[in-house]
């Protein structure tokens, strides 16, 4: 497989008071799905706002579309979406369709109003609906009116930082379904690149993870070779012992044991009565998440 | 298509099982293209990555070709291969066989009479 890198990344840094975030090299893959997944506090945002242009103070270099957009191009062809508030509170949704318009080349006006209708934030064509001002909407709301706006636009790239939090699991649901449409319909040219501290609502649509702790990328990969790097191993109490010398992360109660093992590392189990599972990405995730949580400790 | 999401196949290895069924049986034939990479995904909700190590895996086994810029389609199935196919899953469901009448303690030679008369009524 040849994949080619739609944002490339090198010695991002930026330091905070007792935290730095520190990332070596960064390849996002050009027509996939790719996950920043990783705990509150991991750095996710921080990063986020590096790529989205919001956050200028850091060092290091970023190469978008392989170097041969102009910046106007660029920010024409990317989309982000924040967690925190992103439009004037007191503009309605109508205002931040005009300025939509305004900001970008390609915004399309009735794509927009549909995506809103389909989200349900506002009704249909023909019934009334009050046109609020977006500081007095639920953040569920507001997240859903941003993403409107970001996929209103023809774009090549969306940055969007978690953007499944503040939705309910129907709008979760159907924010998959977006982002599948959106991969499908560039055949290879349009990328996501979303973060979240919990996956498993995005696992399904999730081409590519990357697992962040404490400012860094401590493990990334295709979600298929993951899944072939680590297995999930459940045996009994008796051999619980011998296994904690040989897991990656491990589990303990009164009937047994259960937990993350390197598949290179499962030889070493032979002999023991075990069951092994393909893991889920979530799980894959927390195994790693703890494994550096307590090699930091 | 169906997609077991715990099932401890590999979701890429039931995707690939199933279209070899489908080509083997001839339900997809010779030249026919597979739905494109993205667009499985989509309508699967799985990952482009997960439907893409399905078509690698399909290629590999011979079952099909990847064009570039146009996507896979089906090669010719060589009848010699197809027979080595099925011969390998009627291998399969005897095992199947043989260790039902294991656990039951049927004797070999009541399995063969079994599977004679079978054939007998079959026809």
């Amino acid at each position: 497989m040849n994949i080619e890198s739609i944002v490339r990344g090198s010695h991002i840094t930026k330091q905070f008071k007792g935290f730095k975030v520190d990332i070596d090299s960064l390849n996002i893959p050009k027509g996939f799905a790719t996950a920043l997944i990783g705990e509150n506090g991991a750095g996710k945002s921080t990063l986020m706002n590096i790529l989205a242009g919001v956050r200028l103070d850091y060092k290091g270099d970023i190469i978008y579309f392989d170097g041969n957009m102009k910046p106007e191009e660029i920010r024409e062809n990317i989309a982000y979406t924040s967690p925190v508030n992103y439009f004037m509170p007191n503009w309605t949704i109508e205002q931040v369709g005009d300025a939509g318009r305004l900001l970008f080349e390609h915004f399309d006006y009735d794509r927009y109003r549909q995506l809103l209708i389909d989200m349900d934030v506002k009704a249909p064509e023909g019934k009334r609906s009050k046109d609020k001002a977006i500081g007095k909407l639920s953040d569920g709301m507001k997240m859903k009116v941003e993403l409107s706006a970001a996929f209103a636009r023809e774009t090549k790239l969306l940055l969007l930082d978690e953007p499944a939090s503040p939705l309910d699991p129907l709008m979760r649901d159907k924010l998959c379904s977006m982002i599948s449409a959106y991969i499908d319909e560039g055949s290879g040219e349009k990328s996501v690149f979303f973060s979240t501290h919990n996956i498993a609502d995005m696992e399904n649509i999730t081409d590519y993870a990357m697992i962040m702790e404490q400012g860094k990328i401590v493990e990334q990969g295709f979600v298929e070779d993951l899944k072939e790097k680590y297995i999930m191993v459940k045996g009994n109490r008796a051999d619980a012992e011998q296994a904690k010398e040989i897991l990656y992360t491990i589990q303990t109660n009164p009937y047994g044991f259960e937990g993350i093992c390197l598949d290179e590392n499962l030889d070493k189990l032979s002999g023991m009565d075990i069951s092994t599972e393909i893991p889920t990405l979530s799980q894959i995730s927390v195994a790693v998440m703890k494994h550096y949580t307590k090699l930091a400790a | 298509m169906r997609i077991l999401q715990n099932s401890g196949v590999a979701i890429y290895q039931q995707i690939a099982d199933q279209f070899k069924e489908d080509i083997l049986s001839g339900k997809l034939e010779q030249g026919e293209y597979l739905p494109s990479i993205r667009g499985l995904a989509k309508d699967l909700r799985i990952s482009v990555i997960t439907t893409m190590k399905a078509y690698e895996e399909l290629e590999k086994q011979g079952l099909v070709t990847a064009v570039q810029g146009k996507g896979y389609y089906v090669n010719a199935q060589d009848s010699e291969m197809l027979r080595e196919q099925h011969m390998r899953k009627l291998e399969e469901y005897l095992l199947n066989a043989i260790s039902a009448a294991r656990i039951a303690g049927i004797s070999d030679t009541e399995l063969i009479e079994t599977l004679k008369l079978l054939i007998a009524s079959q026809e």
